[in-house]
């Protein structure tokens, strides 16, 4: 029992030191910059990657961090997934972001899909296959108030700073979330255009947020769902600056 | 804690093993997409898997406060939900023998009747499970989203399907596992104690339906309630696996087989059919002074006396079941 006190107690100083080198890294001013480039292509085309913009720009090597064990009763997870490259283009009011990352586990599934008509009216109804899978995601968090300086916590953002996050699962598609901490993410069931494609162990996800101004905060997420990753259980970068 | 807590006694005696139960609840709550493989309700066969399989040994629950641990349970465990071709067989003039589909290889009820052995002797009983609608539940600690809450008015359990997110950490804490995925909505699902039936007057679907008249309903803290009586006043239910620390509100009348062929004139606890430490491994060792209660009042019935405890149990009618008070669980507005 005092042993098990103790790896908590060790555990927690840990997870504080982890959250103070990021709030280090967070600090006015030591933020870096994530390089944009302007495109007249419209986004459909910046989306399914076929635009010759996405050439003109060097992808940027983002190191992601696993968030440390939440739960006493988490498994641990090794740093799988190592880094995330981002590419951003804006084109008219809109910013494309692409993201790719090496995930050599494809969790994705095409669920089966709901027909309009009430169950009770069916023979058949669309049944759950399984209940044990988690599958791959990824997501941009920005500040919810445009031109925001201050970074929000990392943790969803915070009472204060409240973000917007662009979530999009591997099976269950694009969601738009807002949230002011931890907990207390919530769908606004809209949804945004994205483009998702998975080739010879990368994914390669671009979402479109309306166009954001340099200077704009973003953060970025990615879950493999063979880690069991869901909620807070992820990879996630530090906050960037948009040019 | 809440203010009041509902809670329902299962005679395990009386349990027939007829399903009826399950049915009841199935047809009302869960014959939804996603839901064919759950039942809020399930009746299983003791000794034997379960349902899961091998849920009373996956983990879970708390241990000197904490969490513990526990993977999460499989379609195999469950048992896939399985469909008949009644279109091509009725509707189609497809000549096939009406099958299930896909083939069967595990389901709630997989080894039922099977039991065990005692010394040449068969056993077996059946186990009526719901959410026990905890005093201390696992699952309201382990779910980050908040979802689930405990009914301040009446100690229900319920999973606030619109914070839900599925994450399901509250299915691995469950040491019961008794909370459900449903992968079409993305959310997690479980028992709901009935309330809306138990907000208009009515008692559970489970305990109305029930033919063997097994299920007590109220309030425990209600003194007129049965549950009341047969939990806190004479003391003859428990819970199962209290050593889980979640405080059940579930509670079992412990059963005891016939006797065993050659054990004439002994009592329960000296030469049961039912293995005493199988009994104490389900309900904790306050069984065995529960059997020794109901043994008594067993045996001062058949002397011709009476027994207040047996009258009750016997529930003939719904009245002395139920006691639903449906004006404490009105939500104010």
């Amino acid at each position: 029992m005092r042993i098990h006190r103790l790896l908590r107690a060790a555990a927690a100083c840990w997870l504080l030191c982890e959250i103070g080198l990021l709030l280090a890294q967070n600090a006015p001013g030591s933020l870096q910059s994530l390089k944009v480039i302007s495109s007249s292509t419209g986004a459909d085309s910046l989306l399914k990657g076929e635009s010759a913009a996405w050439d003109q720009i060097a992808p940027k090597h983002l190191a992601l961090n696993r968030t440390p064990p939440l739960y006493d009763t988490d498994e641990p997870a090794a740093l799988d997934i190592s880094n995330v490259d981002v590419r951003c283009v804006r084109t008219g009011d809109k910013l494309v972001v692409q993201l790719s990352w090496r995930d050599p586990t494809h969790d994705a599934v095409s669920l089966q899909e709901v027909p309009n008509s009430a169950p009770e009216t069916r023979f058949r109804k669309v049944q759950t296959e399984a209940n044990d899978r988690f599958f791959d995601a990824v997501a941009v968090m920005i500040p919810k108030e445009p031109g925001s300086q201050i970074a929000p916590s990392l943790q969803m953002g915070d009472a204060e700073h409240p973000v917007q996050i662009y979530y999009w699962n591997a099976t269950r598609g694009a969601m738009l979330m807002e949230a002011q901490g931890r907990g207390t993410t919530r769908r606004t069931g809209q949804t945004f255009p994205t483009n998702g494609t998975y080739q010879h162990g990368v994914w390669c996800v671009a979402i479109e947020l309306p166009n954001q101004r340099p200077g704009t905060l973003v953060a970025f997420a990615v879950w493999n769902g063979s880690q069991a990753d869901r909620d807070g259980r992820k990879y996630f970068s530090v906050w960037q600056v948009l040019e | 804690m809440s203010k009041h807590q509902y809670a329902i006694v299962m005679d395990l005696n009386k349990c027939l093993g007829c399903q009826t139960c399950t049915i009841a609840c199935k047809k009302l709550w869960t014959d939804r997409d996603g839901t064919g493989y759950m039942y809020w309700n399930n009746v299983e066969t003791r000794p034997g898997l379960g349902y899961p399989r091998q849920w009373d040994r996956i983990g879970g629950g708390w241990k000197d406060g904490m969490l513990q641990p526990s993977p999460l349970p499989t379609m195999d465990d469950y048992g896939h939900a399985w469909e008949y071709n009644y279109e091509q067989r009725l509707f189609e003039g497809k000549k096939q023998p009406v099958m299930p589909s896909p083939e069967p290889k595990s389901g709630v009820n997989w080894d039922e009747d099977v039991g065990g052995m005692n010394e040449e002797e068969n056993y077996f009983f059946y186990l009526p499970r719901i959410c026990n609608h905890c005093t201390y539940p696992a699952c309201v600690e382990a779910c980050p989203r908040k979802a689930i809450y405990k009914r301040e008015e009446d100690g229900i359990v319920v999973i606030d399907q619109d914070r839900c997110q599925g994450y399901r950490y509250c299915i691995k804490a469950c040491p019961y596992k008794k909370i459900y995925f449903n992968e079409v909505t993305g959310k997690s699902e479980k028992c709901i104690f009935c309330y809306p039936r138990l907000e208009k007057g009515e008692v559970n679907a489970c305990a109305a339906q029930c033919p063997g008249r097994i299920r007590f309903v109220g309030l425990l803290d209600d003194p007129e309630s049965p549950v009341h009586k047969l939990v806190l006043v004479h003391k003859i239910a428990l819970p199962l696996f209290p050593e889980k620390g979640t405080q059940p509100n579930v509670y079992y009348v412990p059963p005891f087989n016939p006797p065993k062929g050659t054990n004439y004139g002994k009592s329960i606890l000296e030469d049961s059919r039912i293995p005493i430490d199988y009994l104490v491994y389900l309900f904790g060792p306050e069984v065995k002074d529960v059997l020794t209660r109901l043994e008594a009042e067993l045996k001062r019935t058949q002397a011709g006396g009476r027994s207040d405890i047996l009258q009750l149990l016997i529930g003939r009618d719904a009245d002395a079941r139920f006691h639903v008070r449906p004006k404490l669980v009105q939500i104010q507005t």
